[in-house]
């Protein structure tokens, strides 16, 4: 575990919203175009960060979209749809015809057949699939986002550590960034309504003298209030003002414009590849977690039109992300992650929809200490229940930290108290983990 | 006019080239469920046989079925297989055309109970197949966005028919659903997923004219960054004048059919709209659109959660008679003097009669 100045305890959470409209206010930024940061994605510094740091890109497919339309297809049965499974580039593995680019990336690939995660609404359904399990009464566990972040972050990072994008409206609320009791220094830096963060560029009429002078004799002030006290919401207020200057510094990175036009063009034209080039530059300067919220899944009517319409965008932005990683090297160090808060009935309804189903669902994993080629988990024929090597929740977190190096075993404190990362009893698969 | 007993008959459509008489089609009013069979599958389309109390369907199960509705038992009997749903069946003459999900036409003997010829006709979904009144050709549209036209007997390809962009506006891919040809077998229409329609001249398979019915899809840029809708039904009126488009206005929330059952009517030749008809009572689309033979109604059956099955007057203005569906209705048949219904849907088949 990283040293923070985080002091556990949940009553010291600063709003990150709050404390950038604050240093908005102040018109604070000596770093608003600092495209020296760029140069983190240089192929020296990319080798150097592999060997610290693991990074994580989420592809939140929210709503809950459908593993038989995706990862486990039941072609030819009741519950099977119209669509039809294909090989893969794994002798014996099908995925659906909707995926192509993936079927011949599947060596590449983990995936779990076999989630069985119990719960069937949107709010408790993703925020279980975000943190691994259910929050207690009175205590907040971190998500996943939080916890690569917390792990992952080096201190002289100068970019954000956690960013989700969200930038439909269906379902946000469902899946908010949330750092739990670690507090808000590991809470995303959230962009809900377009990629690129906004209040953080300098004001046009601020100089960037002007805004040193104002951060140096903040500095002053701060350190002559400081003289003879001792305390962690001091420090951690400090800290946001530092962390600010860096998030300030990172915004080209969210400028999908700097990549080069062919670049652009491969990861194709949707809101969904830009936001994923995006999240690539970010991995690639060393941002350790990244997630995309790819809404909205919820098909309980048309659900094989709209499979039609989104599983292709998904199959091809997969498949040039990976590609891309291992273009860059970054195929060990970052991994990609496809996750709902639940999968979709094997029955189809009668507006030829499917509704939410958490019995017996598919994620993917690729890169980043995972196994590639590997299944795990297999259904029953017609899809209705896990007939072998069933995951719940923890045991796919677990599994997610181990690969990441993460131990997932290890305690935090809230206190005095010690919680572990992964509910006891929990282990992580070892056949996944690379 | 013409009075034969105590039916009314007269001179529907006449040009240079022909003279039909018509009967004087049944009054709506008196619609009633005949029956209604169970089935373990969504069906997607019916091809009565002619003269018989027959029909063949096909379903979600990938097959194509027989069965005989005045049979004391209910046995349907499955034919032959596609690759993926059966979305259409169609007659021309004693062979029956089926398509489906996997791309193929297949051709099949009914007096023979043999397979006459499968092609690979699409590259995608096929979703309609018709025959053109004469019996001569078949038209197939898909996902492809290309509708074909077939010669019915020999199967061989006659005109490729391209006016549909493959792609939405945002970037992805589209769907053609729609395809009928005029009484006269003169014009085919074709309607896809972003309310684009085409009128064909079926002789060249050059494009005559385009309509556009932009309110059946709906795109959701900001809540759900997905479609759903679509042009669903095609039917030309009797006289080959007016073109009606069904479909579902636009939608709120697109997890759901939820929008109101939606009926455009066109004086296709001018461009003109006579009518955009949203049922207040009804939510979902409409799958299926059929006019009366004389014209004096125009019947619509689709649905969402619940199916419909309602009757507008001519103009497509006023409803006449309002039917609640014992499913999602995805197609029915008409017979030719318009009394009698089979309607297919969501696990079900029902027979209605008017009169």
């Amino acid at each position: 575990m990283r040293a923070k100045s985080f002091c556990g305890s949940v009553d010291h959470a600063i709003s990150r919203r709050g404390f950038l409209g604050a240093t908005v206010a102040a018109g604070a930024s000596a770093f608003a175009d600092m495209t020296g940061l760029d140069q983190l994605g240089s192929s020296a510094l990319a080798s150097q960060m592999k060997k610290n740091q693991k990074r994580v890109i989420l592809l939140w497919l929210a709503g809950g979209a459908s593993q038989l339309e995706t990862f486990d297809p039941k072609p030819g049965v009741q519950t099977g749809g119209p669509f039809r499974a294909i090989p893969t580039s794994v002798p014996g593995v099908h995925i659906s015809e909707l995926m192509p680019q993936m079927a011949k990336r599947m060596h590449k690939t983990c995936i779990i057949r076999g989630l069985n995660t119990k719960i069937g609404d949107h709010l408790n359904g993703a925020q279980l699939m975000l943190r691994g399990r259910r929050n207690e009464a009175g205590l907040k566990y971190p998500d996943i986002g939080a916890v690569v972040a917390r792990e992952m972050a080096r201190l002289e990072s100068q970019v954000p550590d956690h960013v989700t994008f969200y930038t439909q409206t269906e379902g946000r609320y469902y899946a908010l960034g949330d750092a739990g009791f670690f507090g808000a220094r590991f809470a995303p830096m959230e962009l809900t309504t377009e990629n690129r963060p906004g209040n953080i560029r300098r004001r046009d009429g601020i100089t960037a003298l002007d805004h040193q002078q104002r951060a140096d004799l903040r500095v002053l002030l701060s350190q002559q209030f400081a003289k003879g006290r001792s305390s962690s919401t001091l420090g951690s207020h400090n800290e946001a003002y530092e962390r600010v200057r860096g998030i300030m510094a990172s915004e080209t990175l969210f400028d999908v414009t700097q990549e080069p036009q062919k670049v652009r063009d491969r990861y194709g034209p949707t809101q969904f590849a830009e936001q994923t080039l995006i999240a690539r530059r970010l991995v690639e300067a060393g941002v350790p977690f990244v997630r995309i919220g790819r809404a909205w899944w919820d098909c309980h009517g048309q659900n094989f039109e709209t499979h039609q319409e989104m599983v292709p965008e998904l199959d091809h932005v997969m498949a040039t992300l990976i590609d891309d990683l291992h273009e860059r090297g970054l195929q060990d160090d970052v991994m990609v992650v496809t996750l709902s808060e639940f999968g979709r009935t094997p029955r189809i309804n009668a507006s030829l929809g499917r509704d939410h189903f958490a019995s017996a669902w598919s994620m993917s994993m690729t890169g980043g200490g995972i196994k590639g080629g590997a299944v795990w988990g297999k259904t029953d024929p017609l899809g209705n229940t896990v007939s072998d090597q069933e995951v719940n929740a923890g045991t796919l977190f677990a599994t997610l930290y181990a690969a990441l190096g993460i131990n997932p075993h290890k305690n935090y404190y809230v206190g005095s108290r010690p919680v572990p990362l992964v509910d006891e009893g929990i282990e992580e698969i070892d056949d996944l983990i690379a | 006019m013409i009075r034969c007993g105590s039916r009314l008959h007269r001179f529907s459509h006449t040009d240079s080239s022909f003279v039909r008489i018509v009967v004087a089609a049944p009054n709506p009013e008196k619609l009633k469920l005949v029956k209604d069979f169970g089935y373990p599958m969504p069906v997607f389309d019916v091809a009565p046989v002619p003269q018989s109390t027959r029909c063949f369907f096909g379903a979600a199960d990938f097959q194509v079925s027989e069965v005989d509705l005045a049979a004391t038992k209910w046995e349907p009997r499955k034919l032959y297989a596609h690759g993926s749903y059966v979305t259409t069946v169609t007659l021309a003459g004693s062979a029956l055309i089926s398509g489906g999900y996997d791309g193929q036409l297949i051709w099949w003997d009914t007096a023979k109970n043999q397979m006459i010829r499968s092609v690979e006709a699409h590259q995608k979904w096929i979703r309609k197949a018709v025959t053109s009144p004469d019996g001569r050709y078949v038209a197939s549209v898909a996902d492809d966005m290309v509708c074909r036209v077939w010669d019915a007997v020999s199967g061989k390809p006659v005109h490729e028919l391209k006016g549909h962009a493959p792609q939405t506006p945002q970037h992805f891919g589209s769907m053609l659903y729609a395809v009928t040809y005029s009484a006269d077998g003169k014009y085919l229409a074709t309607g896809d997923k972003v309310g684009h329609i085409v009128i064909w001249d079926a002789t060249t398979g050059k494009s005559v004219t385009t309509l556009e019915a932009p309110v059946m899809y709906t795109w959701d840029p900001k809540a759900r960054l997905h479609s759903i809708g679509g042009i669903r039904s095609l039917a030309f009126s009797p006289d080959g004048k007016r073109l009606a488009v069904g479909g579902m206005g636009k939608v709120g929330n697109i997890d759901h059919l939820e929008g109101k059952a939606r009926v455009e009517l066109f004086d296709w030749q001018s461009g003109q709209t006579i009518a955009q008809q949203e049922h207040d009572g009804q939510k979902g689309l409409v799958n299926r659109l059929a006019f009366a033979p004389d014209g004096s109604w125009l019947a619509a059956a689709g649905g969402g959660t619940q199916g419909f099955f309602y009757f507008l007057n001519s103009d497509a203005k006023k409803i006449l008679k309002d039917e609640k569906a014992p499913m999602h209705v995805h197609e029915f048949s008409l017979s030719p003097s318009g009394e009698e219904f089979v309607l297919v849907g969501h696990n079900r088949i029902a027979q209605y009669k008017l009169g």
